[in-house]
């Protein structure tokens, strides 16, 4: 059996930053990845900074790649993480093909999509905002003739502007209807306010004008309630918020959608229904935190809606109160992956300083986890407004959890 | 093949690599290397990847990057390969999943619940 | 109308959730064995947010800082043959 010093599951930004510093110091490293590409989810971004920029996955990706692999780094694709089992000072990180002993593990293994369900959704032809993105930037495979999103929200927004760029064809993007699952998505005030705050990213007046106006509510409930009737156009496709899909159709795939139109509340409003022909249809009900191998070796978990759902307890050092244990990425809250790579850069070198037992680096480490914060100020793409609260709450959470470790050590030698 | 985006904008050319054939419910495909049975499939306008084991209902890809097991194929006789991860190869051989011959089929009589809500109900019956 | 799929896996409607919860007025845990929503193949992943806040709904038990569905190894289904293999190197 194979002997580490860390093992990291993930191979996207996060990942690879952390696998490059800790190729760097000379550690022991495996990353393990199920997906057959390296890069995780950045592998599918593509969008247009505010400075005209593309931010394009693949290059990024690649830069990241090439970086590791003159490391030497072993990266293994294809290989799935089922469980991690906690020894006595190390750890075993179970997949099908191996078994690897380790004294660390970075979990640095992303975001998960949330589901909006709706009746039809189970079709084949519908599929997440996030597998078209990945089926279109890179397989390169158009998921079909026409199609429709469900769901208005940063991502959605910006994977909607790459299927056009890629030639596939949208009908619109809509809401889903109202229920207990989706009343987030589907509630048209909700929705504005929360794409008022990419306005930078849409070249729409009527968005931009929202958002001018992003912290009067009333303002907002106007701009909802004049909503024009055919939606707004952002490049050309249009996006309505008054308007929801009720259902799927279609026997063996999908074949339409009937779309109903709401009230700004997200009420349906009677006798409003329409068949619109679509081949497929991209459900968007947003990210969280993919989480679950944290749970598995006992990582505590602390709820914060500000950074997507649950996610594990952790410190500045992305280190775990499980000794051994490190996260970094989207695991730790959804945001852009620039601040994936830093976050894991910081996990990196906090491993690398855990088991060199050195101090050398801990400027390095100080300025890495500055380059977190710096990099989630800049961030064009925010996927929620409140995360530096988020992070504070996490913080605190650790921050309460050492303590009581502590106590309950002085109590046993009492 | 014809659902592929050949050019691209940003992204410029389609990477036209090695190409490479393979098995689908008895059917021939072709696809590139690279492709995942899924991408290669979808080329192909296929979309329908199993069927639900109880109830028979057609599924396809849902999440694409291994989450949710929808896409779930057998690959050279092993079962419950996600389709979405995993690579063609020269003269693989993929079947669709089909609804599965159910011990507990809670629609013939004197068979075991599926679920505890049924069997609750089966004690209540007795 | 069609009914709504929470949990895809195990095909787990809202209104079967729904009317389980008034029949046995269940909390959320036995909401989810009596159902299976949530504990089919993909182990909860496509659905665990859903089914969660359809519970809350129901129950009216607010998230807490546990993991709503409790996580469990495997987090990828494996076959009987994985495992004997696994077991054999041990
Ligand atoms: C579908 C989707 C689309 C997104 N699109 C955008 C976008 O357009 N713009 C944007 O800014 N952000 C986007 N994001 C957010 C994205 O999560 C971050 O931008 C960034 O990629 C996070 O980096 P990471 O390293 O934390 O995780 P990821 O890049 O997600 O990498 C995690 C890796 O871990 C692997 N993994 C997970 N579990 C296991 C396991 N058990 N065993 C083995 N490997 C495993 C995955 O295969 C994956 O490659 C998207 C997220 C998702 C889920
Ligand atoms: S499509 Fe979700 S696992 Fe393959
Ligand atoms: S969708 Fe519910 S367990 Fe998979």
């Amino acid at each position: 059996m194979q002997q580490l010093d860390v093992v990291i599951i993930g191979a996207g930004p996060a990942g690879l930053a952390a696998a490059i510093q800790c190729r760097e110091n000379d550690l022991d490293v495996v990353v393990l990845d199920e997906f057959p590409k390296v890069g995780g989810r950045l592998l599918g971004q593509l969008h247009q900074e505010p400075s005209g920029e593309w931010w394009n996955g693949i290059e990024e990706s690649k830069a990241l790649q090439t970086k590791a692999e003159s490391l030497n780094t072993d990266i293994r694709l294809g290989y799935s993480v089922y469980h991690i089992e906690k020894l006595e000072k190390q750890f075993v990180v179970h997949t099908k093909q191996q078994k690897f002993v380790t004294n660390n593990v970075l979990i640095a293994t992303g975001a998960a999509e949330s589901p909006a369900p709706i009746p039809g959704w189970t079709l084949p032809g519908v599929m997440s905002i996030g597998a078209a993105q990945v089926m279109t930037n890179v397989h390169r495979v158009k998921v079909g003739e026409k199609g429709i999103v469900v769901g208005v929200n940063v991502l959605s927004a910006a994977i909607a502007r790459e299927l056009q760029l890629a030639g596939v064809d949208l009908h619109s993007m809509a809401l889903p209807t109202r229920n207990v699952v989706s009343e987030d998505q589907a509630n048209p005030r909700l929705v504005m306010e929360r794409l008022s705050r990419i306005a930078h990213l849409a070249p729409s007046k009527f968005i931009q004008f929202g958002s001018r106006f992003a912290k009067w509510k009333w303002v907002q409930d106007l701009v909802v309630q004049y909503y024009p009737k055919n939606g707004i156009k952002m490049w050309g496709m249009p996006i309505y918020l008054n308007k929801a899909i009720k259902q799927i159709n279609g026997t063996d795939k999908v074949e339409s959608v009937t779309m109903v139109d709401v009230t700004m509340h997200g009420d349906i409003i009677g006798n409003s229904e329409e068949e619109i022909p679509v081949d497929f249809v991209c459900i968007a009900g947003g990210l969280y935190p993919l989480a679950e191998l944290a749970g598995v070796v006992g990582c505590p978990f602390i709820y914060s809606e500000e950074l997507g759902g649950h996610v594990p307890v952790h410190n500045e050092k992305m280190e775990t109160p499980v000794a051994g244990i490190y996260v970094a990425g989207n695991i730790t809250g959804i945001e852009s992956s620039k601040v994936a790579r830093e976050q894991g850069k910081v996990a990196g070198l906090a491993i690398v300083i855990k088991e060199k037992n050195t101090s050398e680096i801990t400027g390095k480490l100080q300025t890495a986890i500055s380059e977190v914060k710096a990099t989630r100020d800049a961030a064009s793409i925010q996927f929620h407004p409140h995360i530096p609260e988020g992070r504070a709450k996490v913080s605190a959470a650790y921050d309460d959890l050492v303590k009581a470790q502590e106590v309950e050590k002085e109590l046993e030698y009492v | 093949m014809n659902n592929r985006i050949v050019d691209h904008p940003v992204l410029g050319q389609i990477d036209q690599k090695r190409k490479v054939t393979f098995q689908f419910d008895g059917k021939t495909y072709e696809g590139f290397e690279n492709d995942t049975i899924a991408s290669a499939l979808l080329a192909h306008g296929v979309r329908t990847l199993r069927k639900h084991e109880e109830s028979g209902n057609p599924r396809g890809i849902y999440c694409n990057i291994g989450h949710c097991f929808e896409c779930r194929v057998t690959v050279d006789g092993e079962d419950n390969v996600r389709a979405c991860l995993t690579p063609i190869q020269e003269n693989m051989v993929v079947e669709s999943g089909q609804v599965q011959p159910h011990p507990l089929d809670p629609s013939k009589e004197g068979v075991k619940p599926r679920t505890y809500a049924e069997y609750k109900e089966q004690e209540g019956q007795k | 109308m069609k009914d709504t799929i929470v949990c895809r896996c195990e095909e787990v409607t809202l209104q079967e959730l729904e009317e389980t919860a008034r029949k046995y007025n269940s909390s959320a845990r036995e909401l989810k064995l009596l159902t299976r929503a949530g504990m089919g193949f993909c182990g909860g992943r496509t659905c665990r947010q859903a089914v969660d806040k359809v519970l809350t709904d129901i129950t009216g038990e607010d998230p807490t800082n546990e993991l709503p569905l409790k996580v469990a190894p495997p987090v990828r289904p494996l076959s009987l043959t994985d495992l004997g293999g696994l077991a054999k190197d041990e």
